[in-house]
């Protein structure tokens, strides 16, 4: 009787996932057209998931494990069970290989159980506690109507009680796994996932790379909607992207903004994101909710309004703006999800549709706009913190070997501490650098984070513009933000420049000897990374080899290098300033205070201006570049300043 | 009240002649109970009390004058006089009139009131065409006693009932009055968001005369006014309505004039009112904006009971603000925050309770008037910046002072 | 946030509102913008008039320039601006004058001065001289609107209120204490309109002659001395600045320094 049911079972289950993958499809594509690469992407996806997935999933050893026999054994499983049940192709081997995967599968579906049975809080409840048993019901059930195939038992052993018995099991594990996979059941994952990885909108993160810059909006498009403001405006892939999640809360776990209980938890940003657009509500959401907003209260479709002026859509606009663009929950998600493109796609919407940047959003946009920084001071009057160091202008000179980028920290008493101390290494080196002075405008980062892509993409153009009009061979700046901006952000406007961060140009100064240092004999250090050099950049080991080089063995903290956790002063979070239960650099200098260390090293105006508004007692925050320029000795450099650019 | 020094050279010449008899009775009466500086022991000693030597100078340094003629005598000598005496200037048959239409806040003349009138006096008695008199233009009663002091001849006052409040219409009728009965040669008013700013606005558009206004500088028939919201300096003839910022002019301190009433017009024309003053609004001063408050009760990381601090702060009449450290523990909203990165405020007292005055908070109350700090940190910067300091537990100060300021209400309460 | 319960019908009929809006310039930079009160009485506007029933009027010179400091009010959330265009130089009440008579709000909202130009903040007088409308200066809110007046909050220095009864049609004039303008959005300020409308030019010939200059610092007051004698004179020389230092009390009793607070809050009178 077997012989009857599990074809028709398998096939059936087989071609409902196809309608239900049709339809899934069909949702994507609600999205704005994305120009992919199909067939590379479709080639390349095995080794994005063997070897890129499953390295951000191995950093859970024991799950990376699990999930390789279960997911392993479930595919082989799944081709094999459509051969040897759904064709019925006649082959003991095929049989033999088959409840060889059962078997595999179902070894990974009971340790899959086994930590269901007290999850962590990041991990979502509802369907997902079924998971385990669906795998389980699945891996047993082919295991036990292959068992007659492969000859162990005799066929028809058991009777029909037992065969009807069997094909319910085998049902449900079907129902669950195929589908499940199409119709919105969490096997979703492995289909969306697979998609995902084929179709990524930034494929460059594959085989090592890195891509974190954010892309420019066409401002030309009278038409177009300007960032997203419903589900159909992201790109198809973007929502592809959504559906690949399996709510695993490893983004949560990390995100600062949910640790301080403001309203944001990134994976439950994705599956509302996933419920516009399906349309519906988040009542089925089982997961952790965004910190003080209750579940079931928002909803949505694909064509109606993310988030509303007043009142409730699918998400409150609080949730977007209280996002620091840390990338910690880009970093740990195993599906690579882009949940930073997401916020600020839909950050550009509020700012450039809506005009509703909260707080001081609008003050310090409207200050970019008419005096080139944040804070509306007079332009003319950026290097007034520099009166006394003669620096030299580029505009002066037409060419420098290092052009140094003050960003607007130069407006800013504490960290023109910071710029001195630079300046001061940079001299004791015999650098041969210069400042554009005036002529230098902000960045644009924070008109970026807010969502005002027009103003990023004016400032900009200025920028490059100026830079064209001189001569240099790289840019040093103190400031991990116009780092990254410059770096990553400015190629797409004709900037393309070598760009350093301070910390890794001090490390290759005193690496080439260049730096007269005398031995660090003060206390314990800690060193806190910018997330816009860590994670955006990759550079974590450059400021370490920098104090390094001044003797300072660095005391690490708990969550340092790509964990490293955000001082909350990113993505213009300090300017919309989202009210939680606590404040992010406090639980940073908690972290801070768990070392012991008397100083912390930083490497960032932001991050240097965060912490030390946390209220003392607490270790002195210091710049990398203070306590490189602390260490130097006043010996005089052996190469004189003109041989040296004669040698040059 | 006589400030006329009597000088008496015979007891002047005791006080410089240690050997008198009477040297000590002369000096304890010019010393007028100031402790005495020397006497003559039990034992026949000569004492001195070198703290009671000599007096304290303007610039509150001990001075020792030997001469004699200032021996203890610090306490006791009266300034000669209050000021300079003023001229009498008394102006019968004016040439011409400089009409000024004063705020007068309370029934009194503001300091820039008193400025304009100074650019009116100037006006009258400086340019050709004979010697002008300055009219004043009151509305409600006077209080002001030193009108003539501030350069005023006549006074025109349209003292009833109809013209308190906001009547802007009504005014205008009176002014157009006085165009019309004495037909002045200018009319100035203070560019003041009292009511001379609009006022004088009105009164322009009545007449068709196309004002000056921002006039900071008169002279030679010109002036000078900011244009372009304080960005220009437009300069032209003086026309015939002005409108005057503060210090526009010195104030009058020289003369003293008659400020003689002149009959206001009798008959006004009758007016549709067409804007009805529905009375003043109870303002709550925890929901007047930081910018504008008056009167700011500040709080920082020093306070503890921050119930005792809004009880304070509603029984003060204070404004509500913080530093942003109590904002970012959450104990103020954000719209709370003084100083560069929250609010800058202008208010005319900044009571600043457990802030140590980081640069970003000093920056924002750069423009109070008053700063007062209640610190136990004698050190900090806030202390340094305030121009009253008291070091103490922040919380029973400002109990004591809810106490005494509720104690005062009480006491007016009963009386009435 | 009462922003759409007003009562702001005039017997079944939206209340028609039109706001004057001018060329603004940044005080730092001096480049082109909104109009700071220009910007808040469109906001005002907004909260009065959603829609169609508010409409904009420029009168001016069209430049690059003021054509983006146009897009500004636009980008609020407005449909058009319309645009009388006007040479540098020419008088421009005539044409607005004209311009509202033939629109016929209810209500006309301007700011208190412009920030270009002379900025005397003289149009609204003129305006509601010449129509023979309420005026009313400085207002912070519109409580209410009904049929022939509406009940408003005027603004008076340091966040005191005065509640009128205006009756309509009016002019009004709005400053600082008006609710701040909404933030200028890039999409709207692409997308909506600037209508150019053809109108009379008046040359302003009284202005021809005017000397502009950039503003000079103004000479700070200097404390004068009217001293009669030499000690006078040495007296005010040595005596000290006022306010320089502040009086510290150190180890007084709470009462004696609450004392002391309590006599500098009578005497600067902020205590009521």
């Amino acid at each position: 009787m077997l012989d009857v049911i599990l074809p028709v079972l398998v096939l059936g289950a087989l071609v409902l996932a196809l309608v239900g993958g049709v339809r899934r499809i069909r949702l994507w594509r609600q999205g704005r057209p994305s120009p992919v690469a199909l067939v590379p992407g479709l080639a390349a996806m095995p080794r994005r998931y063997l070897v890129d997935l499953h390295d951000v999933v191995a950093r859970d050893r024991e799950f990376a494990r699990t999930h390789v026999a279960t997911g392993g054994g479930f595919v082989a499983a799944a081709v094999l069970l459509i051969l040897v049940h759904g064709f019925q192709v006649e082959s003991r081997l095929l049989a033999w290989a088959l409840i060889a995967a059962s078997i595999v599968m179902f070894a990974g579906a009971l340790r899959v159980a086994a930590r269901r049975r007290n999850p962590p809080a990041r991990l979502s409840r509802g369907p997902w506690m079924r998971l385990p048993k669906s795998l389980i019901a699945f891996s047993s059930g082919v295991f036990l109507v292959t068992l007659p195939t492969a000859g162990i038992v005799p066929a028809g052993f058991g009777g029909w009680l037992i065969a009807a018995l069997l094909a319910a099991v085998v049902a449900w594990g079907l129902a669950e796994m195929f589908f499940g996979m199409g119709w919105g059941g969490p096997m979703k994952h492995a289909f969306a996932g697979a998609l995902h990885l084929a179709f990524h909108r930034r494929p460059e993160r594959f085989g090592g790379g890195r891509s974190t810059g954010l892309v420019p909006l066409d401002l030309d498009d009278n038409a177009a909607t300007l960032g997203v403001g419903k589900p159909d405006d992201f790109t198809w892939n973007q929502l592809l992207g959504f559906d690949a999640c399996v709510q695993c809360g490893r983004c949560e776990a990390m995100c600062p903004a949910f640790a301080a209980g403001q309203p944001l938890n990134p994976k439950k940003l994705i599956q509302d994101m996933v419920v516009g657009m399906a349309g519906g509500t988040d009542a089925a959401y089982a997961g952790s909710p965004y910190p003080g907003r209750p579940v079931g209260e928002h909803g949505g479709s694909a064509h109606s309004p993310i988030v509303l002026r007043e009142g409730r859509a699918l998400v409150d606009a609080d949730t977007l703006w209280s996002c620091t663009t840390c990338r910690a929950c880009v970093e740990e998600c195993p599906m690579m999800i882009e949940h930073v493109d997401a916020i600020l796609d839909m950050r550009r919407y509020l700012t450039m549709e809506h005009g509703n940047t909260p707080n001081k959003g609008k003050e310090v946009l409207e200050n970019l706009a008419a005096t080139d920084n944040p804070g509306g001071f007079d332009p003319a009057s950026r290097m007034n913190w520099a009166a006394d160091l003669d620096l030299p202008l580029i505009s002066a000179r037409g060419a420098a070997e290092v052009l140094l980028w003050m960003g607007d920290g130069a407006f800013d008493l504490r960290n023109q501490r910071t710029l001195r101390a630079l300046v001061k290494v940079l001299r004791a080196a015999g650098v041969d650098f210069a400042v554009l002075g005036n002529e230098e405008l902000d960045s644009g980062d924070v008109a970026r984070r807010l969502g005002d892509e027009a103003g990023f993409q004016a400032l900009a153009v200025r920028n490059a513009a100026t830079f064209a009009r001189y001569r240099f061979g790289e840019i040093l700046t103190c400031d991990p933000h116009s780092f990254h901006v410059l770096k990553n952000e400015y190629p797409a406007f004709g900037a393309r420049y070598e760009v350093s961060h301070h910390s890794s140009y001090i490390a290759r100064l005193i690496e080439l000897g260049r730096l007269p240092l005398s031995d660090w004999a003060g206390g314990r250090v800690t060193y806190h990374d910018p997330c816009y050099l860590g994670r955006y950049n990759g550079e974590y080991e450059a400021p370490r080899s920098a104090l390094k080089g001044i003797g300072i063995q660095v005391v690490e903290m708990g969550r340092s290098g790509f964990r490293s956790r955000c001082c909350g002063g990113g993505g213009g979070a300090p300017i919309t300033d989202i009210p939680g239960k606590r404040r992010i650099p406090d639980m940073r200098m908690d972290e801070i205070n768990e070392t012991a260390a008397e100083i912390v090293a930083v490497g960032c105006p932001q991050c240097t201006a965060m912490l030390e508004g946390v209220v003392g007692p607490r270790p002195e925050v210091l710049d990398i570049a203070e306590l490189v320029a602390a260490q130097l000795v006043a010996a005089p450099v052996s190469v004189p300043r003109q041989t040296r650019e004669v040698a040059a | 009240m006589n400030d006329i020094i009597r000088r008496d050279p015979r007891s002047e010449w005791i006080a410089r002649n240690r050997l008198h008899p009477e040297h000590e009775a002369v000096l304890a009466r010019i010393g007028g109970g100031a402790p005495v500086a020397q006497w003559m022991g039990p034992n026949g000693v000569l004492r001195r009390d070198p703290h009671a030597v000599g007096f304290i100078g303007p610039n509150g340094i001990r001075r020792i004058d030997r001469s004699g003629a200032q021996t203890a005598s610090g306490a006791a000598r009266r300034e000669a006089t209050a000021g300079p005496s003023r001229r009498l200037v008394r102006i019968e048959t004016p040439a011409f009139l400089v009409a000024v239409v004063a705020d007068m806040p309370g029934g009194r003349l503001s300091a820039y009131d008193r400025d304009l009138l100074g650019l009116a006096r100037q006006l009258a008695d400086g340019d050709g065409g004979g010697q002008g008199a300055v009219l004043l233009v009151c509305f409600g009663e006077t209080r002001e006693e030193g009108l003539g002091d501030a350069g005023v001849d006549r006074v025109v006052t349209f003292a009833g009932a109809q013209f308190a409040g906001y009547a802007p219409e009504l005014r205008l009728t009176a002014l157009g009055g006085v165009e019309h009965t004495h037909e002045p040669r200018h009319w100035l008013f203070p560019d003041s968001p009292l009511g001379g700013a609009e006022l004088g606005r009105r009164l322009a558009a009545r007449l068709g005369e196309r004002p000056a206004t921002q006039v900071w500088q008169i002279g030679d028939g010109r002036c000078t006014g900011r244009g372009a919201a304080g960005a220009t300096d437009i300069s032209r003839a003086l026309p015939r309505i002005v409108l005057a910022l503060p210090e526009c002019a010195e104030p009058v301190t020289d003369t003293t004039h008659a400020a003689e009433p002149f009959a206001a017009p009798a008959t006004l024309p009758q007016i549709m009112r067409r804007i009805d003053d529905l009375g003043a609004v109870a303002v709550d001063p925890a929901g007047v904006a930081l910018a504008e408050a008056e009167f700011i009760l500040s709080a920082g990381n020093g306070i503890d009971d921050w119930d005792a601090f809004h009880h304070a702060a509603r029984v003060l009449g204070a404004t509500e603000g913080a530093s942003r450290v109590a904002v970012d523990n959450g104990f103020m909203p954000r719209d709370r925050q003084v100083g560069a990165t929250g609010t800058w405020v202008t208010a005319r007292v900044y009571l600043a309770v457990g802030i140590s005055g980081a640069i970003q908070h000093l920056q924002g109350i750069q423009q109070c008037d008053k700063v007062v700090a209640l610190n136990t940190d004698a050190g900090c910067d806030m202390v340094k910046r305030a121009d009253l300091a008291v070091i103490a537990d922040s919380s029973e100060v400002l109990a004591a002072l809810v106490d005494m300021v509720e104690g005062v209400r009480k006491e007016q309460r009963d009386a009435a | 946030m009462q922003r759409d319960g007003k009562r702001s019908m005039t017997g079944g009929q939206p209340l028609t509102v039109a706001a004057l809006v001018s060329v603004g310039r940044h005080p730092v930079t001096g480049r082109p913008r909104r109009a700071e009160f220009d910007a808040r009485a469109v906001e005002l506007g907004l909260s009065l008039a959603p829609g169609e029933a508010l409409r904009l009027v420029h009168a001016g010179a069209r430049t690059p320039d003021s054509d983006s400091a146009l897009r500004g009010y636009l980008g609020m959330g407005i449909g058009a601006v319309e645009v009388l265009e006007q040479p540098e130089g020419a008088d421009v009440v005539p044409a607005l004058e004209a311009w509202v008579r033939t629109a016929a709000p209810r209500l006309v909202l301007c700011g208190a001065h412009g920030e270009t130009g002379e900025a005397s903040g003289l149009v609204p007088f003129l305006l509601a001289e010449r129509l023979g409308w309420s005026l009313v200066c400085d207002l912070a809110e519109v409580e209410a609107v009904d049929g022939e007046t509406m009940t408003v909050l005027q603004a008076l220095p340091r966040g005191q209120r005065r509640r009128l009864r205006v009756r309509l049609p009016a002019v009004i004039t709005v400053d600082a204490a008006a609710r701040a303008a909404r933030q200028s959005a890039f999409g709207p300020a692409r997308r909506g309109e600037l209508r150019p409308l053809a109108a009379a030019v008046t040359p302003d010939r009284e202005a021809e002659g005017w000397a502009r200059t950039p503003a000079r610092k103004r000479p700070k007051r200097l404390k004068i001395v009217k001293a009669t004698s030499a000690r006078e004179r040495f007296k005010a020389a040595a005596a000290k600045a006022e306010g320089g230092g502040g009086q510290v009390l150190t180890g007084v009793s709470a009462r004696a320094g609450a004392e002391a607070i309590l006599k500098l809050l009578r005497e600067e009178g902020v205590l009521r």
